[in-house]
């Protein structure tokens, strides 16, 4: 390898970063969003958020990952202090448990490329349920392309940073290229039936609506999970950057950008749908896979160009989609890699076990309980349990980073006023302990944008706001519409999320005291120096750069040292 | 999706443009007098009357006399001697089914007194009410010595039809006169041709039938519209018009008389009336008839209430003093007597205001002690035990005080054919006048509601139809206390009836026949049911509620905007509640938070309620026409998936809960997006803003990130603060 592990440039992490942010929520979930919730109405909500949620947090995952260059459980345990290196596992292990089955979900889509590519699903008896009915309820099929997924992801993290961010930049390219000749071809599908409704619902607000809770519920919930903000995948990726990157930059133009995709999708989606459904506002506010996987190919195959136009448009769309999924299945996998890295696991067979984790742990999720709906439709339960007790178990990673930062203010302002330097009282601590993570780990001099107080608000009041209101409305809308919501046995219900997550984080805790006395090598190549020291983990001694040799585990250092020769 | 067709309509259609809005009302405007000529009526087609009946049916001459006899052809009114001349002769034609009687012998009564024949006499007059004792055999089966009747058999059952309470109320025993005469005349006279039409029995009273129209067999709606309202009431083919109810069965009847006892009293209250025809209505207009004469008349009895008169005393020497004398009749009856409420008082038992003539006087306070325990009155008639001894109802604060009342309170308590010690009278019919109304139990208080409000009402409801009256709780037109139906049904469980004839107490002579025409078929319906009439109306209404229906999805309209109509047809028979009848609707909609990868969800509002109003023009039923009521279900526009709904129908006061389309069950309605899908104006702005925001934002920060000038940034700062201006703006619109 010709240099350690670092991006090469500002466009090599970004692409990286809207890899992992963009993925099939963009192009399957946020229609269905915008479908539900009043169309245009929901994109103030989801744009407010996007400022007020997920751009802040991103930029504090960069800062973090930018400062500790480890991973999830090195920046927890450098950042929130020896005590919480266990938040850093919570994190990957998340992120993690999502890539089980998203790497399944993964698979789907590159069936449907394949199903696309040969005209399958465009034949004029083609019914599109029969076809997702009989692909699910195939385990070879479904678990053969959960495989392929897996084994294209790990051949491209399989060399560290400079292949992934090669891989993502001729993904997202050709993802943008994809979207908008599939815009193009549905715009033209809406329009040739006389108006645009699928833009004009898009984009018309519904001003009675734009007071119903469950909108901005919706949005919020909707920016929090698309651009990935709080997932860990900023950090691990922060990881890789240069000393003078410019964090806040990066982080607007990972969010604008992941938007932007989402808005791209969005119309060509809807527009679609609108333009050969009578109903289409039923069809939208269906359930994601169900327009993604029925109603779409139904819409494509009515595309212009006699065979070849829906062939492209069924092809176009599903490729794109694949690139999507593939992209954030790349960061979810380097996500937990990096952690082992960090440890000083030699990166290989890092990528071994961690591909091989998520093969096997996706396998139930792939053939595990297919089931029907009312409407005849499989759909995969043991999956969607699966999202249903991890998917929320994110907002606590976003909850973790916003502590390190609550904490590391106070403690740098504990510290100030024991120097007597700071004032002590609320005073002093609005002073000098609220901006204290802002200024020393964000507005470091190589952003050309300067974070100003309004960061800080977001993060100490709007966040743990913004937190509660998510979980209270998630928690009640289940308590409120799952029948047996308290059975443990129902698997869809509040007892088994809560059993999970409170197993999962008891025995994190309990792995607490094994992680510290793990050697954590920080990925520090020339001209990234950082300086640690004053973190609450600054001082921990099993903490070194990579080439380090730490006492007690020399062992160690030369499968690490092996990563970097140069 | 019922409506997926108007949906795609509508948004494909194209936008008129502002010079077609400006032209519109003018286009319009010739368009008017075309739509007015499409509503013109149908030429004028059809029978004349003499086309199908005969000469005496058209000109309402009545069999049972010649037709120059204008009394008995009900073109005169009776007076008391002419009433009582043809009572006895009927009776003396008819000795099998009729026994003519004045007052009743007397004797001891239901509560150990010692009465005399002389205590059902008029105060004034000194007349007993004359009344008809009408059964098969009257002469044979059991003798009441009390009453002095003959014929009373365990096995049939009794019915009170009472007359002229009120004693200028002339058409109140005039349809008790009517009845008697098709009594006489129909008995065994089985397939008499009332009308002449050569059918026989085809038109009886009510909507027989189940179409909806009293006019069984349709001659009257065969008529030319010209003839269709014979009676001139403003109603075509209504009660009381030719060819409407026309043509009963005698055979039926026949088979009343054979299986009931019916007491008909048809003049109660004699000295009243004849008070009010020979003294107080030619003392108000000399010269004048009674119904040319603008005053009222004489209500009450002549009970001489002056506080030198002497009471009681025949006293035909003492002249009636207008302003004080007399007593209300049916508000002297003792359940819940004197207890007025409303607009009945001021009535202070006993208190006669001098020059004010105290029409709704309820008689004098009781003073005896009743059950001698040296208190006084102090268990009222409510059927309660109110001073908690035990005995119910057994010392009276009043009422019960008149001949007329103690006449009508021991023939009913004095009438126990089958020994069990209870009055026989399970329904009872009150005729008076005016108001074209059918009333029944309570009267004394409002608001409230007897445990037989259901039933009663049922029973009201058929007899409103028959006569096309308005049914009523009594309390509803006012409340009164004493009543005679408060009292029959309070202390004895009959199920009574008043019927307010007409719409005059001195009905003009020309109006007498076809309005006793109208009113016969009460005495009959209410002897009818007199077996047991609470079963009866509980097995109709079970029944009918079964011909009600709620419309199926199929058959509901959604409209292109606003709420969704879901009607319910309820049968006109059915005592339906407007106000607790109801359709429960709830919306099932895709769940906004779908599961990403799971079944489609969805999320179920609670139940709601929206209540009915009455729509015009009726609704088919399986048999005949119903009531149209329909809910407005708001509904959003933006509503998608699905509606369920169900309707439950109350009886009144709710006693009973029908539910449709069945218990437990409801239809499902899908519901497709309605609302427009945008409008371009604002998507256009929308898009503006939003691409500006995430576009623009986006191509800024690559530029920024791609040059090294760092006076981009500013440049960039300054669009990031001026979006965000934008976003507030909207937010606050």
């Amino acid at each position: 390898m010709a240099e350690s592990d670092q991006f090469n440039g500002r466009l090599g992490l970004i692409f990286a970063s809207i890899g992992a942010a963009i993925g099939t929520g963009n192009i399957w979930r946020f229609p269905r969003m915008v479908g539900a919730n009043g169309g245009g109405t929901f994109l103030i909500p989801w744009l407010i958020f996007l400022f007020a949620w997920s751009i802040p947090l991103v930029i504090a995952e960069y800062a973090m990952g930018k400062r500790s260059r480890t991973g999830t459980i090195g920046t927890f345990r450098i950042f929130a202090g020896r005590r919480f290196a266990w938040m850093g596992l919570w994190t990957a292990w998340i992120s993690t448990a999502i890539g089980f089955y998203y790497a399944v979900v993964s698979g789907w889509t590159l069936k449907y490329f394949q199903l696309g590519i040969t005209g399958a699903l465009n034949g004029e008896k083609v019914d599109t349920t029969e076809v997702w009915n009989a692909f699910l309820q195939s385990s070879g099929q479904v678990i053969f392309f959960q495989f392929v997924v897996i084994l294209l992801v790990l051949g491209t993290i399989w060399k560290g940073a400079k292949a992934i961010e090669k891989v993502n930049f001729y993904l997202m390219i050709s993802l943008f290229v994809l979207l908008f000749l599939t815009l193009f071809l549905s715009l033209w599908m809406d329009l040739s039936d006389g108006s645009l409704d699928g833009a004009l619902f898009m984009f018309t607000v519904d001003f009675d609506m734009l007071f119903e809770p469950e909108v901005w519920i919706n949005g919020l919930s909707q920016s929090a999970w698309s651009c990935s903000a709080g997932m860990g995948m900023c950090i691990t990726y922060a990881v890789y950057m240069r000393k003078d990157e410019d964090t806040v930059l990066n982080a607007f133009t990972m969010g604008l950008a992941n938007n932007s995709i989402s808005i791209i999708a969005g119309l060509a989606v809807l527009s679609a749908i609108f333009a050969v459904n009578p109903d289409p506002l039923a069809t939208v506010t269906g359930g994601s896979s169900a327009i993604t996987f029925l109603a779409l190919p139904e819409v494509f195959a009515q595309a212009p160009g006699g065979t070849i136009g829906p062939l492209i448009m069924t092809a176009m769309f599903f490729l794109a989609l694949s690139f999507a999924a593939l992209t954030s299945m790349i960061s979810t996998v380097e996500l937990c890699v990096r952690n082992f890295v960090d440890h000083g696991y030699d990166r290989e067979r890092s990528v071994l076990i961690t591909g091989l984790a998520i093969f096997i742990f996706g396998i139930p999720s792939a053939v595990m309980w297919i089931k029907f709906d009312s409407a005849g439709v499989a759909f995969p339960e043991f999956l969607e349990v699966q999202d249903h007790i991890w998917g929320y178990g994110l907002m606590f990673s976003g909850l973790f980073i916003a502590f390190s930062i609550w904490k590391y203010g106070y403690i740098k302002w504990r510290a100030a006023v024991e120097e007597g330097t700071a004032a002590p009282g609320f005073a002093g601590y609005l002073g000098l302990g609220v901006s204290a993570f802002r200024d020393d780990f964000i507005n470091t001099g190589d952003n050309d944008l300067e974070v100003g107080r309004w960061w800080d608000i977001l993060i100490y009041i709007f966040f743990p706001i913004l937190f509660f209101v998510l979980m209270a409305s998630y928690f009640s809308d289940m308590i409120a519409n799952t029948p047996n919501v308290w059975d443990p046995s129902n698997p869809k219900g509040l007892t088994i999320i809560l059993l999970f997550w409170g197993v999962v984080a008891a025995l994190f805790i309990g792995l607490n005291k094994k992680l510290i006395e793990r050697p954590l090598y920080r990925n520090v190549p020339e001209g990234a120096d950082a300086d640690i020291s004053e973190l609450p983990g600054g001082e921990d001694e099993l903490i070194g750069q990579v080439g380090d040799v730490i006492a007690g585990f020399e062992h160690l250092t030369a499968s690490v040292e092996a990563e970097l020769t140069d | 999706m019922t409506s997926a067709a108007p949906v795609a309509l509508r948004s494909s259609a194209p936008r008129p443009t502002l010079g077609f809005l400006i032209v519109l009302p003018l286009l319009l405007s010739f368009a008017a007098p075309v739509a007015e000529n499409a509503y013109a009526q149908e030429p004028v087609t059809g029978d004349a009357p003499e086309d199908i009946w005969s000469d005496d049916y058209i000109n309402m001459i009545f069999p049972w006399a010649p037709a120059g006899d204008d009394i008995l052809q009900f073109k005169q009114y009776h007076t008391y001697d002419t009433l009582k001349t043809r009572m006895m002769r009927l009776a003396e034609d008819n000795p099998d089914i009729f026994a003519f009687h004045e007052g009743m012998n007397g004797g001891t009564n239901a509560r150990g007194e010692e009465v005399t024949a002389n205590a059902y006499e008029g105060w004034y007059y000194g007349h007993s009410s004359p009344w008809m004792k009408i059964t098969a055999d009257v002469q044979d089966g059991d003798y009441n010595p009390f009453v002095g009747d003959t014929g009373n058999y365990p096995d049939r059952h009794d019915v009170m039809i009472v007359g002229n309470h009120h004693a200028r109320e002339w058409m109140s025993y005039t349809v008790p006169m009517m009845q008697l005469e098709v009594i006489a005349f129909s008995y065994n006279n089985i397939g008499y041709d009332n009308d002449g039409d050569g059918q026989v029995d085809e038109d009886t009273w009510g909507d027989s039938n189940g179409d909806g129209q009293l006019d069984d067999d349709g001659d009257c709606l065969a008529l030319s519209a010209e003839f269709q309202d014979s009676n001139g009431d403003g109603t075509a083919c209504g009660p009381g018009d030719l060819g409407v109810d026309e043509d009963y069965s005698e055979q039926w009847i026949t088979d009343l008389v054979n299986s009931r006892e019916i007491y008909l009293i048809p003049m109660l209250n004699v000295d009243g009336n004849i008070y009010d025809r020979d003294v107080y209505m030619p003392g108000q207009c000399p010269g004048e008839e009674a119904w040319d004469c603008s005053a009222a008349g004489w209500r009450k009895n002549l009970r001489d209430n002056t506080v030198t008169g002497v009471t009681p005393l025949p006293d035909l020497d003492e002249e009636v003093d207008e302003g004080c004398d007399g007593v209300d009749l049916n508000r002297n009856y003792q359940f819940e007597w004197g207890a007025p409420l409303g607009a009945t008082g001021p009535l202070v038992p006993g208190a006669c205001y001098a020059g004010q003539n105290n029409d709704v006087y309820n008689g004098p306070v009781d003073t005896v002690d009743q059950d001698g325990d040296n208190r006084f009155n102090e268990d009222h008639v409510d059927g309660k035990d109110d001073d908690g001894d035990g005995l119910t109802d057994e010392d009276w604060l009043g009422g019960n005080s008149e001949p007329e009342t103690k006449f009508i309170q021991d023939m009913t308590e004095m009438n126990d054919d089958t020994g069990d010690g209870s009055s026989e009278f399970k329904s009872t019919l009150t005729h008076h006048s005016f108001s074209e109304l059918i009333l029944w139990p309570w009267g004394h208080c409002t608001d409230c509601e007897s445990p037989d409000h259901v039933q009663l009402r049922y029973h009201g409801q058929m007899m409103a139809d028959m006569t096309q009256y308005a049914n009523l709780q009594s309390s509803s037109l006012y409340p009164t206390s004493g009543d005679f139906c408060d009292w029959h049904y309070g202390v004895h469980g009959s199920y009574c009836y008043t019927s307010e004839i007409g719409t005059a107490f001195h009905q003009r002579p020309e109006d007498i026949d076809h309005i006793a025409v109208r009113n016969l078929g009460l005495g009959f319906y209410i002897a009818e049911i007199a077996d047991n009439p609470r079963e009866r109306a509980d097995l109709e209404i079970a029944n009918i509620s079964q011909q009600n229906y709620l419309k199926e999805p199929t058959m509901i309209d959604i409209p292109e905007e606003g709420d969704i109509p879901v009607e319910l047809c309820v049968s006109n028979q059915f005592p339906y509640s407007a106000k607790d009848t109801e359709v429960q609707w709830r919306q099932v909609k895709p769940s906004r938070m779908q599961s990403d990868f799971g079944p489609r969800e969805w999320s179920t509002t609670p139940w709601e309620s929206t209540g009915v109003e009455m729509i015009e023009g009726g609704c088919p039923l399986a048999a005949g026409n119903g009531t149209l009521l329909r809910a407005m279900l708001p509904v959003s526009e933006t509503a998608v998936g699905q509606v369920h709904y169900k309707a439950t129908v109350s009886t009144l006061g709710g006693a009973d809960l029908y539910q449709y389309p069945a218990d437990g069950d409801y239809y499902v309605l899908e519901v497709s997006y309605r609302a427009a899908f945008g409008s371009v104006f604002g998507a256009f702005f929308t898009f503006t803003l939003v691409a500006t925001f995430v576009w623009g934002g986006l191509a800024v920060a690559l530029r920024i990130m791609l040059g090294d000038d760092g006076e981009d940034d500013k440049v960039y700062e300054e669009d990031l603060r001026n979006t965000q201006v934008e976003v507030g703006n909207l937010s606050e619109d």
